[in-house]
């Protein structure tokens, strides 16, 4: 019987015929399509973009450039007697990352021992492109805690 | 008027009537018609496409994208023309155009409107009515094989060479069905003239592919299965078989030239296509053209449509129909396996052509 049937199948190309009607069907289906320069999805929640620091937040422990497997972290720091609580604090010169080579592996926010974090990388900023990977993919402190100079990525805002 | 007297004149009425009239229609025809037919065929199918696979297509270039066959004849006409160093220079050049050529010629044969007589107008809506039309749309049709053959002979490279072998291969085995299909519309019609069979299927108040026991429907079936196979598109696009062979035949050519071969490929979609509405679908003619109640369907009642303009409504209607389904197919079936695809032309369509040629003659004594 389901030799029948399958001769039948095959002289009236039945399941050639349900697959066009498959393929019909999707011409009126929503388009997945995202236009991307005037439309642009949300990254999740745990995307990991473009590096933020909290200058204030940060004890200077450099634990994040020691962490960092491809040694990209550069942080200088010097002792300064603070003239209102008159101790000594750590006060940084220098916080670079040189992006151009960062694998986003996320290790230096591992390893910062402060709550919050003051190094984090879900800031959903993920449009890193430029012509010149030094100009653009060194960044130095002012920029990492300043995203206003780089576009809001989404149109919620950059956290 | 009188610069075409004048060259009636000076070349002689016969010579005139026969060659310089016809291919003055063609080459109006084709650079009125079929060239931003085609060029807006590519759009659709890119369209379509796209919607089957739900993502956009090409909407960059103007609005909805209408502009972008314009952007690719730009880019295509000013890119680098290469032929290889190693190639056959002159028959690399000739190939495109073995390719395209017959293609544009078929289109002489083709009626897609009444003619003055029938419309009551002034223009025919044919360029000849010739009474060998069907042997000659089959020879035109086969010559175009040797283009594709050629230029991957040329080319002087394998995967050119192995797709046009292909091409080869796949030509005979898909001529025989096709061919013998066109038998079937012939017997029922009693003419070869393709405005003779238009007037047969009005006559017999049924288009060919409802006639003769069912059997018009499978002759249909067979012609544009075989004539998929024929214009190389998928699934039976073998000879440029992207994921085996590059690109085929046309792997060595650039620009224009390539462009050639794609403008061939697209006007042997729309000869295919045009065949087999004259053939099977009652050609330029509305659908139940005898019946009263459907004589809403002439489009009269629209502005500035005449008769004339009419058929030639319907004709292209029925034209879209067959294209939509090309790229429908496109969309749908993988591409056949080499063995798959010449088992299907010689153990099953030539035989079920056979068949229903032998079928067809039976319903025509019994008639």
């Amino acid at each position: 019987m389901s030799a029948v049937k399958n001769f039948l199948d095959r002289i009236m190309l039945l399941d050639l015929f349900a697959g066009l009607g498959i393929t019909f069907r999707h011409i009126f289906k929503k388009k997945e399509t995202v236009q991307y320069p005037e439309e642009r999805l949300e990254p999740a929640h745990r995307f990991r973009g473009m590096f933020r620091l909290d200058e204030d937040r940060c004890i200077k422990c450099t634990l994040c450039a020691r962490d960092c497997p491809i040694d990209i972290v550069y942080i200088d720091w010097h002792q300064e007697l603070n003239p209102v609580t008159e101790k000594k604090e750590k006060l940084l010169d220098r916080f670079d990352i040189d992006v151009q080579r960062c694998m986003f592996c996320g290790l230096c926010e591992e390893a910062c021992p402060t709550k919050p974090k003051s190094i984090w990388l879900t800031s959903k900023t993920y449009e890193l492109s430029s012509y010149d990977r030094w100009e653009n993919l060194y960044v130095d402190i002012d920029e990492l805690q300043d995203w206003k100079i780089r576009p809001a990525y989404t149109d919620k805002e950059v956290v | 008027m009188n610069l075409l007297d004048s060259v009636r004149e000076s070349v002689g009425p016969a010579i005139f009537d026969y060659a310089v009239s016809p291919l003055l229609k063609i080459m109006v025809l084709i650079f009125m018609g079929v060239l931003p037919l085609i060029s807006y065929l590519v759009l659709a199918e890119r369209k379509i496409l796209g919607f089957m696979q739900v993502r956009l297509g090409p909407n960059r270039v103007g609005p909805w994208g209408v502009l972008q066959p314009i952007a690719d004849i730009a880019k295509l006409l000013v890119k680098q023309d290469i032929i290889p160093s190693t190639a056959i220079r002159w028959a690399f050049i000739l190939a495109p155009c073995m390719v395209v050529a017959p293609a544009f010629i078929i289109f002489a044969v083709i009626p897609f409107g009444p003619s003055a007589a029938q419309s009551g107008g002034q223009l025919d809506f044919f360029i000849t009515d010739v009474n060998v039309a069907l042997l000659f749309v089959v020879a035109m049709a086969t010559v175009g094989v040797y283009g594709i053959i050629l230029g991957g002979w040329a080319s002087n490279s394998k995967f050119s060479l192995l797709g046009g072998l292909r091409a080869a291969a796949q030509m005979i085995s898909y001529e025989i069905p096709q061919g013998f299909s066109l038998v079937i519309p012939l017997l029922m019609a009693g003419t070869m003239s393709m405005n003779g069979i238009v007037q047969a299927q009005f006559d017999q108040g049924r288009w060919f592919i409802f006639q003769g026991w069912g059997l018009g429907l499978v002759a249909f079936f067979i012609y544009f299965v075989a004539g998929v196979a024929e214009s190389n598109r998928n699934p039976f696009d073998l000879p440029e078989a992207e994921s085996e062979l590059v690109a085929g035949f046309h792997t060595e050519y650039t620009g224009m030239r390539f462009a050639l071969f794609f403008l061939g490929e697209y006007a042997n979609m729309i000869v295919i296509s045009a065949v087999a509405v004259t053939l099977f679908l009652g050609g330029w003619h509305q659908p139940f053209p005898n019946a009263g109640w459907a004589s809403f369907l002439n489009l009269q009642w629209l502005p500035l449509v005449g008769p004339g303009l009419a058929g030639v409504l319907w004709f292209s209607a029925k034209l879209f129909a067959f294209l939509f389904v090309y790229i429908w197919f496109r969309g749908t079936f993988p591409r056949y396996r080499f063995d798959q695809l010449m088992d299907l032309g010689w153990k099953w369509l030539i035989p079920m052509v056979l068949l229903t040629v032998f079928g067809t003659g039976l319903w025509k004594i019994l008639q």
